[in-house]
């Protein structure tokens, strides 16, 4: 294992350690609060635990400081998913060599079933999204309705076991707050480009 | 590996908490919880759907509050979580409008009479209520199969004048000060004012008309043009006008009609 990759994750959690202890009596995520800071608009009051593709827990809340791009999306999704991750790519590319690097791209499944670990480590591995810059999660469906209703994504599970679900591109500042959305699937590139860059400073 | 181990043990910890949860869950459910009515197992009939949607959704019996949550109620809570009071919720999970007709954050006030259902309260407010309460919101297949009851059976539609009774609240204006909850006329499973008092939030209601654009070429309908073409019945124009109403929300919005109610889970005796 990798320990230097390794490193921002512990550091990381070092610190929501110590604020975890503040736990509060209501069983929802969004009643308990991130540390005492973090902005009243920010998406990262959102404490509820996440499993990234490597297994391990992750809160959105330790991307504090750094400018993120973030879709929600299902690995099976045969049309609309690969034009997002498409889309956060070029949004990447088209960004200065500092921001592209500061940056991370988050991807949350709503697929709580299929969307095992192995499931987003195959994804990554198929779409080729590096392991410093892209960020793949799952979580228990309590949790995903929740960050969808404060991004404003709306979703419905079918019979088939797919997902409608709005194409939404969400930038975050390094507070954590929504800075831009970009709705559909064609177009916009440049404007989320140019409001993550905007927000990075 | 540690880490997986980590997660593993972490696991099994959560499965024996689960365990335990369901265990005192199934010996309380012998008594019907306070103020709640048991909606029995069946099926919801969605009155928009895709071509990839069931025609039905099995629904599992579950207990649903009798009546909507109260400002006395949610001054209980608001009183045990500072967080939830007006002039503290953070604006990420409530707008401007959060509880603006109460007389301050722990004075509901004159527009706000303690029996009158809770209004002008936001989705995550709702749900930290519920989760507080040791409930739920109701799925929007729960509320629509209770709502669905006449008077005198599971399928308000069989019923004469039922239709013409639930769209005579839409053309109703909202109240300025609401009447107190629970004096509806309870429906056949003894449920009160779901049709004809405030408008409840549900905790899917961002489920609520996705225009199919995820998984084919042919779904980029028009909002409206997409749900209306796709709706099943005219007869379920309240239910559609529902769905249109869920859709037009966001999660933070505090709405002078909307209010919720609680729901809980039947645990399988």
């Amino acid at each position: 294992m990798n320990m230097l990759r390794l490193l921002p994750w512990l550091t990381a959690s070092l610190l929501a350690t110590g604020a975890s202890g503040r736990a509060a009596d209501c069983g929802c995520a969004a009643a308990r609060s991130a540390p005492a800071a973090v902005s009243d608009r920010s998406v990262y009051q959102l404490d509820a635990a996440w499993t990234t593709d490597g297994g391990r827990p992750f809160k959105l809340g330790e991307l504090r400081g750094r400018p993120v791009v973030l879709a929600m999306f299902f690995t099976s999704c045969g049309y609309a998913c690969p034009r997002i991750v498409e889309a956060m790519k070029e949004i990447r590319q088209s960004l200065p060599p500092v921001a592209r690097d500061r940056a991370r791209f988050v991807l949350v499944s709503f697929d709580d079933e299929r969307d095992t670990v192995a499931a987003l480590q195959a994804y990554r591995e198929v779409h080729e999204l590096d392991a410093q810059s892209w960020i793949l999660v799952r979580g228990e469906p309590g949790q995903v309705r929740e960050l969808a209703a404060v991004l404003g994504v709306s979703y419905k599970k079918n019979a088939l076991g797919q997902f409608s679900h709005s194409n939404l591109i969400t930038i975050l500042n390094g507070e954590g707050e929504i800075v831009h959305q970009r709705a559909g699937l064609g177009g916009g590139l440049a404007e989320a480009a140019r409001a993550l860059i905007a927000s990075a400073h | 590996m540690s880490d997986r181990t980590n997660i593993l043990n972490r696991w099994r910890w959560l499965g024996l908490a689960a365990a335990g949860l369901l265990l005192a869950v199934g010996s309380a459910a012998a008594d019907p919880p306070p103020g709640m009515a048991l909606i029995a197992a069946g099926t919801y009939t969605p009155v928009v759907r895709d071509q990839d949607d069931a025609a039905s959704v099995a629904v599992a019996a579950f207990w649903l509050d009798a009546r909507p949550v109260t400002n006395g109620e949610f001054l209980a809570f608001v009183r045990v979580l500072p967080r939830w009071r007006r002039s503290q919720v953070p604006p990420l999970f409530a707008d401007g409008q959060y509880l603006t007709h109460w007389a301050g954050d722990l004075d509901p006030g004159p527009q706000a009479p303690l029996d009158a259902p809770v209004v002008r309260v936001s989705w995550f407010a709702a749900r930290a209520y519920a989760a507080w309460a040791g409930k739920r919101l109701p799925t929007t297949a729960e509320w629509e199969r209770a709502a669905g009851a006449g008077f005198h059976g599971a399928d308000g539609k069989a019923e004469p004048g039922f239709a013409a009774q639930v769209l005579g609240w839409f053309a109703a204006p909202t109240p300025a000060v609401f009447p107190a909850a629970g004096s509806g006329r309870p429906n056949f499973y003894g449920v009160r004012d779901l049709l004809d008092l405030v408008w409840e939030w549900v905790d899917d209601f961002n489920s609520a008309m996705v225009t199919g654009d995820s998984r084919g070429a042919g779904g980029n309908g028009l909002f409206c043009g997409g749900a209306a073409a796709s709706a099943r019945d005219p007869a379920d124009y309240a239910a559609f006008m529902r769905a249109g109403y869920r859709s037009s929300l966001r999660a933070n919005y505090a709405v002078a009609n909307l209010g919720f109610r609680c729901a809980r889970d039947a645990a399988a005796n």
